[in-house]
Formats: C-alpha cells, structure tokens, sequence
C-alpha cells in the first residue's frame, strides 16, 4: 500500500519535472531536499506535524527552497508536504530520481563526501565507475561530515567505501 | 462354704449347751460343811425327839458332825460327777464325731485343697511368669541387638554422609575457587580490553582532530581525486 502510494507520488513528480523541461535538475534537487530532511529531524517533524496547518507547512518549505531550488521543485515539495506525505517525501524523490536515471538507461550513484564534488569530479567519478563496474551511473552528492574525508559511494547494494571515517575505524578495530 | 462356716460355729455351742443342761447341782457329791452339820443336827433331833441336850451330847452325833469337817478327796471326784461327765464328755464326742469333726475336715480339707490349688496357681504363675521373663529377656536382647545395628548403621550413615559432605565441600570449594579464578581473569581481561578501547579512542579521537584539522578544501580535493583514480584503477 505503501510502496503503491510513494510509487504513484513519484509518478506524478517524474511526469511534472519530464513536463517542465528540467528534469535532471529537479530531480537533483529534490534529492538535495530529501537528504536535508532526512538528516533534520526537527524539520521532519514541523512538516509531518499534523497540528501545523497545511499552509504554515507549505510556507516552511517554500521559506526554506527560496531562491535554492526551482519554481517546480519547490512547487512539487510543497505539493507532497500539503498532502500529509512528508513523511514518504525521501522514498518518492528516491524513486523519482531512478526513475529519471532509467528513463536515460542509468543507474544512480550516491556519493556520500563532506565536501560536494566539482562538475569535473563527477564525471571522472562516473566515469571511473564505469570502467570499473560497467555500469552507466549519475552521481548525486550527499554532503556528510561524517565521512571525514574521501567519498563513499553505493551503487545499488554495492558500496565502494574510500573514506577516513571507515580508515579511522579500521584503526580502532585494530587497537582492540 | 457358709454353711460349713455355721456348723463349724454351732458344734462348740451345742456342746456348752450340753454341759449346762446336764450337770449335776454343785453340792450333789460335796455339799458346805455347816449344810452337812445342820443335816446331822435335824436328823438326830428327830430320833431324840426334840431333845437338844441329849442331841448334843450324843458321841454317835459329834462322830456324825466331826465328820463333816473331813475335806473331799481333791483328785478322784465324786461318782455323779464322773457319770455327768462321761455322758457330756460321750454325747459331745458324738456331736462332734457327727458333725464337727467331718465339717472341720471338710473345711480342712478345702482349705488345703484351696491352698494347694492356689500353691499350683502360683507355681503356674512363677512359670508363666518366668516364661514372660525369658520371653522379656529375649524380645530385650533382640531389641538391644536391633538398637544396636541401628546405632551401628546410623553411625556408618553419618560417617558416609560426613564423607560426602566434605567432598562436595571440597568439591564445591575447588569449583568456587575455579569460578573465582576465571572472574579475576575475564575481569583482567576486560579491564585490559576496556583500557585500550579507552586508550584507542583517545588516541583515535586526536587522530580524528587533527585529520579534521588538517583536512581543508585543497587536502579534501585531493582525497577525492586519489579516490577516483583508485576506483578507476580498479576493475570489478
């Protein structure tokens, strides 16, 4: 019920981004959004609060995307929030961007980095992944201070971990 | 029996009847010397014809009266006496040769039958009563016997349960010093781990400052760029 739910949210998103022409980066910056809300746990709470009003939810949203995000996504958040689905909102951006890394025979990369990556970066980043996993990915970019430094990146199921954090941790796994 | 009991009693009171129904008066062969006197006196009155003085001086009549002082024979009694008294003595004989010689032998005789009845009553008494001695002595030593082999095996039981305690004791010692052995060991052993976590993370917590400290833009530039190569160095 629920996967039907968020697969049919994440329709509607794909079809409104597919319809306005910006797809790759509304879908970019929902995962932006999500990744923040996911992270946010007094955000998430605000927008799944059913006491607050629909509209003062709406505005926090709209508060927070101004001048960040396009009209569309902005729009599109506003939209899932106002239905009570800020909840699922991480599930359907999720399945928005794969469907939008399908609809160009991708598969999605999330890198996890403290830092963001450069446009360079990212399609040497791509670019390596293909050549090591044959795979045609998109990166998107979740800024992590827990990495440390370095990048992990999870493809899928697979996880390519380069990071300090796991260095450090190998170290204190070590010192036991 | 009572009725023995009162003809036993009747045979002495029959005969004292006897005695006093058939004796002589007292004076039949030894009557008072002045009685004799007076006898004398009136008789030869009456043949002097009242004459007193003649009476009196009549030497046949002093005869008669000095023989009225001469004492009866102390030994042999006088005849009617000795007549009374062997019809008494016959008649009482018959009586109690009738009567209370066969009732004292009846009463005799049950008394010593009674007697020797009782002599073997008791005797009989003596043997059962020995017999419930021995039988006593014997159910005595048996349960001396018994008391002793309870005594006897309560004492190997109690021996056998001291053994075993102490074993299990020493068992029990052993298995506590054991425990106690391997809780100071996985004690030291845990200290010494905790110790190093403590030490690894404190070490590995100033590690993580100063990797943050040291990791500015250029560094983390760097860092992604050796990680790209790595990856693309990489073949599956």
């Amino acid at each position: 019920m629920v996967d039907s739910r968020v697969g049919a949210y994440a329709d509607a998103l794909f079809a409104v981004a597919a319809a306005e022409g910006n797809l790759a980066a509304v879908e970019d910056e929902l995962f932006q959004f999500a990744q923040a809300l996911g992270s946010n746990d007094d955000l998430l709470a605000t927008l799944t609060d059913e006491a607050v009003p629909a509209v003062r939810r709406q505005q926090v949203v709209e508060d927070l995307l101004d001048g960040k995000a396009s009209a569309t996504t902005s729009a599109l958040v506003s939209m899932v929030v106002a239905a009570g689905r800020a909840a699922d909102l991480p599930a359907i951006v999720t399945a928005v961007v794969e469907r939008g890394t399908a609809s160009r025979n991708k598969a999605v990369a999330t890198v996890r980095s403290a830092i963001d990556l450069s446009t360079d970066q990212r399609s040497r980043l791509e670019a390596a992944i293909h050549t090591s996993t044959g795979k045609e990915v998109e990166v998107k970019v979740v800024i992590d201070p827990s990495v440390l430094g370095g990048v992990i990146t999870e493809i899928g199921d697979d996880i390519i971990d380069g990071s300090i954090r796991r260095r450090l941790n190998q170290l204190r796994e070590s010192c036991r | 029996m009572s009725q023995r009991r009162n003809r036993l009693a009747a045979a002495p009171l029959i005969a004292v009847l006897g005695l006093v129904a058939l004796a002589g008066p007292a004076g039949a062969s030894g009557e008072s010397v002045g009685g004799c006197m007076a006898e004398h006196l009136n008789e030869a009155i009456e043949e002097n014809h009242g004459d007193y003085e003649h009476t009196l001086h009549d030497e046949g009549v002093q005869s008669d009266l000095e023989k009225c002082f001469d004492a009866p024979n102390p030994i042999l009694p006088e005849t009617n006496e000795v007549i009374w008294g062997a019809l008494s003595f016959g008649l009482l004989f018959f009586f109690m040769a009738k009567k209370g010689f066969p009732a004292v032998k009846g009463a005799m005789d049950a008394r010593a039958e009674r007697i020797a009845s009782d002599l073997d009553a008791a005797e009989q008494a003596k043997i059962e009563a020995r017999a419930v001695e021995a039988d006593y002595q014997a159910r005595l030593g048996d349960a001396k016997g018994e008391a002793s082999r309870l005594i006897d095996e309560a004492r190997g039981a109690a021996d056998q349960l001291k053994v075993d305690l102490s074993a299990r004791a020493e068992a029990d010692i052993a298995d506590m010093r054991e425990r106690a052995a391997a809780d100071i060991e996985s004690a030291r052993q845990q200290a010494i781990a905790d110790l190093r976590a403590e030490v690894a993370g404190i070490a590995l917590g100033a590690a993580e400052r100063v990797v943050q400290s040291s990791l500015d833009a250029e560094v983390q530039g760097r860092l992604i760029d050796a990680y790209i190569d790595e990856v693309a160095g990489s073949n599956g």
